[in-house]
């Protein structure tokens, strides 16, 4: 009876192990993970090791889904700080700003979800200073409207893949400049 | 196109010599099989370790030494995620679009059931770690995964993550420092200090480093949390 | 009881999807496989038909080696640890160059 028990969970996990190899989206795979968690603290059981079995009930059911899914959903943002503040990026039904229409058929194309804010303290930061900026708090995209020329500014780094195929979406519009600056070292 | 096809199967052509190798090694199993450590741990594990759980007297008494660099390897992973994940705007959480939202009631007050058992499990888990199958790793995972609740009820609460690592930092010289005591009683580091053939006084070693294991890992997984969670915000 | 080419397998399955996977993310799914298998296999090492658990009574006959039951599950709590540590990195590459997949950050940074 318990070798049919054996047998059975094993290729079970066999066949959970090829699901996971072979699925595409990131979402399903963590779902995996945990049955795939589950079924070896069974086996842990059958083969004499209840200590074993207790550590990674414990850290495979909790610790492990809870992280991944932060990481998995952080790596879906596309985070834009909105320092002109007028019509630019107007999310009214009947008339939307040109702004906030590239930048949605944008995210749509890349499957990135648009995140945008107006948050006080970050506006009153330092122009100058952009640069640490988007080092301190992994912002994306700062918009800014030169007083001169009355054009829009649209900054970013210029190591992200994603300013250039930005650049060339936002060349066919005459109003708007796409400013890249390069930043220091990874990780200082 | 064709090249990808042939990489491919180069990968699973070698994949399956190695699994050619180990059937032919698996046949020959049975004259590599030594009993001489586990009677060794049958006969005497009992009566010089003192703990009915053999496999926590194997990782408390008699193999101190790995546990205390396993201890060690946790307090070095905890900083290096500390040190990448910059928080530098202190004390003041930006509020984005996307993060105004609200848990559900039912959520709530199911927590506020569920939050208390599993303290009191966890420290059960810990403190049964000579008599029964546990011990300080497991219980303090435990016990990590019951402060995990707390955060999603509230996901704005406010702790400053570098106050417990300095606590985590504490509680690690206390394990080194319990641990080398014995080389003033008995001789030998690392080892139970006390001499008394009294079976009373020898679990109180057990229980003390059990306990300060258990506190030690459910502290490091707690700031693992949080540093996940406030990243960049 | 357990067959030990089986749960080979399951480290060999590992192997080949560290191997080609495309995106960040899968190839640190990947690693976890890969060490629950040797985990298994391990503890399957020890293991012998009439055995018990390695908890002493009096007058016990035979039991299970609790040795490598203690080195496993330090390696359950340090496997867990790194893991958190990989996807820590793993964010702050998206961060940095702003994509998943491993042959677009190659091809940007000229290594390809």
């Amino acid at each position: 009876m318990i070798e049919i028990t054996a047998y059975a969970l094993q290729v079970l996990l066999i066949i959970i192990a090829i699901a996971i190899v072979v699925h595409k989206n990131n979402g399903t795979i963590i779902i995996l993970i945990t049955s795939f968690s589950l079924v070896t603290a069974s086996l842990y059981v059958i083969n004499n090791a209840p200590d074993v079995a207790i550590a990674e009930v414990a850290i495979g059911s909790a610790i492990i889904p809870l992280i991944y899914v932060i990481s998995i959903s952080r790596q879906r943002e596309f985070i834009v700080l909105d320092r002109a503040r007028d019509d630019f990026l107007k999310r009214a039904f009947d008339k939307e700003g040109i702004g906030y229409r590239l930048l949605r058929d944008f995210s749509e194309y890349y499957k990135l979800e648009l995140n945008i804010t107006d948050d006080p303290e970050l506006c009153s930061y330092d122009p100058n200073k952009d640069q640490v900026l988007c080092e301190k708090t992994n912002v994306d995209l700062i918009i800014q409207k030169d007083e001169r020329t009355g054009e829009y500014l649209l900054k970013g780094k210029d190591s992200s893949i994603l300013m250039h195929k930005l650049e060339e979406l936002a060349s066919e519009y005459e109003d708007i400049r796409v400013v890249r600056f390069k930043d220091g070292d990874f990780g200082d | 196109m064709v090249i990808l096809v042939i990489k491919n199967g180069l990968l699973i052509a070698l994949l399956l010599v190695l699994l050619g190798a180990f059937y032919f090694s698996v046949q020959d199993l049975e004259l590599m099989y030594n009993t001489f450590a586990k009677n060794y741990y049958l006969e005497n594990g009992f009566y010089q370790t003192y703990a009915r759980n053999l496999v926590t007297g194997i990782y408390l008494d008699y193999r101190l030494f790995d546990s205390i660099f396993e201890a060690g390897i946790l307090l070095i992973a905890v900083s290096g995620i500390l040190w990448i994940s910059k928080q530098d705007i202190e004390k003041h959480n930006v509020h984005f679009m996307l993060d105004k939202f609200k848990t559900p009631d039912l959520f709530v007050m199911f927590a506020r059931i569920v939050y208390p058992l599993m303290l009191v499990f966890g420290f059960y888990v810990i403190v049964n770690g000579h008599i029964s199958p546990g011990g300080g790793f497991q219980g303090g995972a435990i016990v990590a995964t019951a402060i995990l609740i707390l955060y999603y009820i509230d996901p704005n609460k406010e702790t400053d993550p570098t106050f417990i690592v300095s606590i985590e930092k504490i509680v690690f010289l206390l394990i080194i420092g319990f641990a080398t005591i014995s080389i003033v009683t008995k001789g030998t580091m690392f080892t139970n200090p006390f001499t008394v053939d009294n079976i009373e006084v020898q679990s109180i070693y057990l229980l003390l480093m059990n306990i300060l294991i258990g506190v030690k890992v459910a502290l490091g997984l707690w700031t693992i949390f949080t540093a996940f969670l406030k990243e960049g915000r | 009881m357990m067959n030990p080419i089986l749960t080979f397998l399951v480290v060999l399955i590992g192997l080949y999807g560290l191997s080609t996977s495309k995106n960040i993310i899968k190839s640190v799914f990947c690693v976890t496989i890969t060490e629950a298998g040797v985990i298994l296999l391990f503890l399957n090492l020890g293991n012998f038909e009439g055995g018990s658990v390695p908890i002493f009574l009096e007058g016990l006959a035979e039991i299970v080696d609790p040795l490598p039951q203690a080195l496993m599950i330090t390696t359950i709590v340090i496997g867990s640890t790194v893991t958190a540590l990989a996807l820590m990195l793993c964010i702050k590459i998206f961060h940095h160059f702003g994509t998943v997949e491993w042959e677009e950050v190659l091809r940007d940074r000229g290594d390809l």
